[in-house]
């Protein structure tokens, strides 16, 4: 059976299209000026800058030369691994729990983490730096402790909304799934691990990925707590080569193309898994 | 049901999840709550007493017309993130689902503006609407549609160009909630739909939506939260409260009272107020939306 | 299958890499561990902070003799310095309070010091001076900041001056020469409408971001070098009027269209540029700049010169503002370190000295006895140089003297006084309430 163009495919299609533009457009324009020669931009920042007619490396050379991006690189993926690691963890066991169980406190436990998601890093900061130079692991100058109390902070500012997401996939997983497996003799570990964690396997992904991007990305509390140059990390380089940058609008384009090209790795390969856990889902459920 | 009666595992569950809010969230923002009541003058400094009355930085708040004019700009956000991006995503969405030619080329497409740091997008945004030689106003005058420049940030045009880049960000991000929430729906329903002769629209409307419901209404929650707290791109693009006073947002208000003003109470009682309307409103979303009332 | 490899081979890769770069790391890490145990005379790991990180101007010249300090000492400098901004004063002021200070810190010796001075945090000079009598001794002791116990903590570094850059490009264009010492107000507003006519800004600032530069110079030309620093105590007394014809001024240049067109969304690096670009014939920016334009246009210097802020009143146009606002503290913590307290004073003695102060001194103000001695002035160096010559008075910031709280206030008023939406006794009123 062949399939036949129909008017709503091809308007689908247009329409998807039209917005992949816009999202994929202002990157390929910031790619594309990353290499223009500087003066060119505010000029003309359409064209495909070719060697001769404004093409130089200059913006990466320049960004490269001054910093250490391998060790920036390090600190950035220690920094965001962990948070992933430790927020897909416990957020997943704290949402079981709390979708699953009925008791008492769960109605304010749950306006709780909700707050939790409101509070604004800035109010938060203070208290919390003071905390950890109490328990010496901020401004130590040692460097992995550093590391150390900037995930700690990441990880409880992911927690709730990493929660909040996974409660409402983990609601639409059939409990009938648990009770069978319940009747079978299983005790309620084995079936958060054996029913619920395979069932939804792509949504404890995206919780992931949005954790490895905002912690990533994050510049407040890594600038507050990463202060010598061999404890920065990615974000902070870049943040400082674009303050220096001033107008210097090519210099801010390579820092931009420099910060995203981990993360689009990283998202392109998690992809791919949340696909792969969707089929094997699919087959189970 | 019996699996869940025992309550003792729920100790497992929890404990590290609280451990964590009440170190690094709780017991600052208790920290908070305090400060409101206090009178501090430096972000470093320690309290110089309580304020007098104690409830004054409450009652500023009435009278405040930059916070005035803060809460109308984010209640208009609020409104445009849950119309615009919640709903663009949700379109986005069902569409990707209904294709099968190119529907993973498009779903790492859309999530490309996610990728990017706030910062960095700001950065972007600023050369895209620069006065002077920026994308927009280069693309204007080449195609002949205006001959002077136009400052994109002045009163007459900031909403939209505070707007638009906010949006368009967090697009992508719904899109991926609501497309896993629509891969967790198991393809024997739509068979067994199908069987019935429910396709198309009527398949959405009578299976697909119902079905995603409870993740809907996850991303209104979301929608509603992270519009209170927008902070990123609005300040790198226009800072305190430009133009003139009159592009102030909850978030941007409350840091510039509290890292620029030295204002740290003030900054704190703001914070509280975010933090309030936050869960008022995600509960009367909550109660409106969802159908299962097990919350 | 295959995604698996793929994503195994990415793993590795990046735990390869990250071992890789964690083995360079701890190679440099092994001779401070050996520090650790602090035997006399071995190297000393030093906490530095200073404002020379991020798109400071100095920041070159700190960088080197950081290093320079180094290599003489064997020492080992952790530097954790940033770009000047109220987040990071706020940084410093927490670190002292939780105890986490560092060794050596360069920061503002007005009152933003008091903190952590009243907190006996703080090593004063006299103290330094019992043990290390050559401590600060090349600077002029008038010139070091007296903090409000009447002793002094902080060693002066480089300072600042702040006058009129001015492009001679566009100038000539529109027929006008270069402003002397004797530049009046009337003839300046009648130099800008011409600039205006021509079709180029007159006057190149954002009144968002940077409108304390002309406010500055316009309360100095409604009163004398003598009154610049008195502070209001309402808008009604002799300060207060002074302050709000300034303000009226700025509204006067405002309204007659000789900012840019978007003066108040436009950033100061936005508007610096169009003056670097010869877009825009009048800047008022300080000493720091002049690098800016070193470094950005290298190839049309000849373009820029240092004028005079046009005056009016009793005020001569050769009146200009300046000072030495930021110096080099050793903290208790790092003087009580029996091990930390000779690197520490070695370190300032260090930057201030009479050979790497010329690095950061070209043609600003400094308290060395024997003046600084800068080597191959570039040509807009020389040009400041020149017009510093016949600088006839010099006076502190008033911005300087009030609260931080104050100061934001007054400046983010600007926009809404000049636009109307806002009274100048208004603003005055509201800043004045908070300092």
């Amino acid at each position: 059976m062949r399939k036949k163009i129909t008017p709503t495919k091809v308007c689908t299609y247009v329409v998807l299209t039209f917005w992949a533009l816009t999202t994929l457009y202002p990157f390929v324009w910031v790619i594309l000026n990353s290499f223009r020669e500087k003066g060119l931009i505010r000029k003309d920042s359409f064209s495909i800058p070719l060697p001769g007619s404004g093409l130089t490396t200059d913006n990466y050379a320049k960004a490269m030369e001054r910093f250490d991006f391998a060790n920036a690189y390090l600190n950035s993926l220690i920094v965001s691994i962990a948070v992933t690691i430790a927020v897909v963890i416990i957020a997943g066991l704290a949402a079981y729990g709390l979708v699953r169980f009925k008791f008492k406190l769960r109605g304010a436990c749950y306006s709780l983490i909700m707050a939790g998601m409101m509070f604004p890093v800035f109010s938060t900061i203070i208290p919390v730096f003071r905390m950890e130079a109490a328990w010496g692991i901020a401004s130590s100058g040692n460097r992995w402790l550093s590391l150390l109390a900037v995930i700690l902070p990441q990880i409880a500012g992911n927690l709730c909304f990493a929660i909040i997401v996974l409660m409402g996939f983990i609601e639409s997983v059939p409990i009938e799934l648990e009770e069978s497996a319940y009747v079978d003799g299983c005790n309620v570990f084995q079936v958060y691990f054996h029913i619920i964690i395979p069932a939804a396997k792509s949504s404890f992904a995206t919780v992931a990925i949005f954790s490895f991007l905002w912690s990533y990305n994050d510049l407040f509390t890594q600038n507050f707590f990463l202060r010598v140059p061999r404890e920065k990390t990615i974000t902070l380089l870049l943040n400082e080569i674009s303050s220096q940058a001033g107008v210097d609008y090519g210099l801010m384009a390579s820092s931009v193309v420099l910060i995203v090209v981990p993360v689009l790795i990283v998202y392109v390969l998690l992809q791919k898994h949340i696909v792969k856990g969707l089929t094997a889902g699919a087959v189970k459920g | 049901m019996s699996l869940y009666r025992k309550k003792g595992p729920l100790i497992v569950f929890l404990l590290p999840a609280f451990v964590f809010l009440v170190l690094f969230l709780y017991y600052p923002f208790i920290q908070n709550i305090l400060n409101s009541f206090s009178d501090i003058t430096g972000l470093g400094s320690p309290s110089k007493g309580l304020n007098d009355p104690w409830w004054a930085n409450y009652a500023t708040l009435f009278t405040d017309p930059k916070l005035r004019t803060a809460m109308v700009n984010t209640v208009i956000l609020t409104v445009c993130t849950v119309v615009f991006q919640v709903g663009i995503a949700l379109v986005l969405a069902l569409l990707v689902d209904s294709i099968k030619v190119g529907a993973q080329l498009f779903r790492t497409l859309y999530f490309f503006p996610i990728v990017i740091s706030a910062t960095a997008l700001g950065l972007m945004f600023n050369l895209i609407f620069l006065y002077n030689g920026g994308m927009v106003n280069q693309l204007l005058q080449a195609l002949g549609i205006i001959s002077e420049n136009v400052d994109w940030k002045d009163s007459g045009h900031f909403r939209f160009t505070m707007l638009a880049p906010v949006m368009w960000q967090y697009v992508g991000f719904y899109f991926v909630i609501l497309v896993t929430g629509l891969n967790n729906i198991p393809a024997d329903l739509y068979e067994a739909a199908a069987l019935d002769g429910c396709t198309g629209l009527k398949r959405v409307r009578h299976i697909t939506l119902p079905l995603l419901r409870n993740v809907l209404c996850t991303c209104l929650v979301l929608a509603i939260t992270g519009a209170l707290k927008v902070f990123d791109l609005p300040w790198v693009m226009f800072g305190a409260g430009m133009p003139q006073d009159q592009g102030w947002l909850t978030g941007t208000y409350m840091y510039d009272q509290t890292f620029n003003r030295g204002n740290v109470d003030y900054g704190s009682t703001i914070a509280i107020l975010i933090v309030v309307l936050g869960v008022v409103l995600s509960n009367v979303a909550n109660r409106v939306f969802k159908p299962r009332n097990d919350i | 299958m295959k995604k698996n490899r793929l994503l195994a081979i990415a793993l590795s890769a990046a735990l390869l890499l990250g071992l890789l770069a964690g083995c360079g790391s701890k190679s440099n890490d092994n001779p401070n561990s050996g520090n650790g145990g602090n035997q006399g005379g071995s190297s000393v790991e030093l906490n530095v902070v200073t404002s020379y990180g991020g798109d400071d101007g100095n920041r070159k010249q700190y960088e080197a003799a950081v290093k320079s300090y180094e290599e003489a000492t064997g020492n080992k400098v952790l530097d954790a310095s940033a770009s000047s901004n109220e987040e990071w004063k706020a940084k410093v002021l927490t670190d002292f309070e939780t105890g986490t200070e560092p060794d050596v810190l360069f920061f503002f010796t007005n009152a933003d010091a008091e903190p952590f001075i009243q907190a006996g945090k703080v090593v004063d000079v006299a103290t330094v001076r019992a043990e290390y009598p050559d401590y600060g001794s090349n600077m002029r002791d008038s010139m070091l900041a007296v903090a409000s116990d009447g002793k002094n903590y902080a060693i002066p570094s480089s300072g600042f001056w702040e006058n009129m850059f001015v492009n001679t490009k566009v100038l000539s264009d529109c027929g006008i020469s270069v402003p002397g010492p004797d530049y009046t107000w009337d003839q300046f507003l009648k130099d800008c409408q011409a600039i205006k006519d021509k079709g180029y800004t007159p006057i190149a600032c954002s009144l968002f971001e940077v409108p304390h530069y002309w406010f500055e110079f316009c309360v100095m030309n409604n009163g004398t070098l003598a009154n610049q620093l008195d502070i209001p105590a309402s808008a009604d007394d002799a300060a207060g009027q002074k302050w709000c014809a300034a303000l009226n001024d700025i509204k006067d240049l405002y309204e007659k269209g000789f900012f840019p067109a978007n003066t108040l969304t436009a950033t100061d690096a936005e508007t610096v540029q169009i003056f670097g670009d010869g877009e825009a014939a009048f800047l008022i920016d300080g000493s720091w700049k002049v690098t800016h334009f070193v470094d950005n246009y290298p190839e049309n210097l000849e373009n820029f010169a240092i004028s005079y802020v046009p005056a009016k009143g009793e005020r001569k146009a050769s009146e200009a503002i300046g000072g030495i606002s930021m110096g080099y503290f050793i903290t208790k913590k790092a003087w009580d370190d029996p091990a930390k307290r000779e690197a520490a004073v070695k370190f300032v003695e260090h930057m201030t000295s009479d050979e790497v102060m010329s690095t950061f001194v070209t043609t600003e103000v400094t308290a060395l006895k024997n003046g600084a001695s800068p080597a191959g002035l570039n040509p807009l160096q020389q040009a400041a140089a020149k017009a510093n010559a016949e600088i006839t008075g010099v006076v502190g910031a008033v911005q300087d003297t009030i609260s931080s709280e104050a100061k934001t206030d007054l400046f983010a008023n600007v926009q809404n006084v000049v636009t109307g939406a806002m009274s100048p006794e208004d603003a005055v009123n509201s800043a004045i309430a908070l300092n």
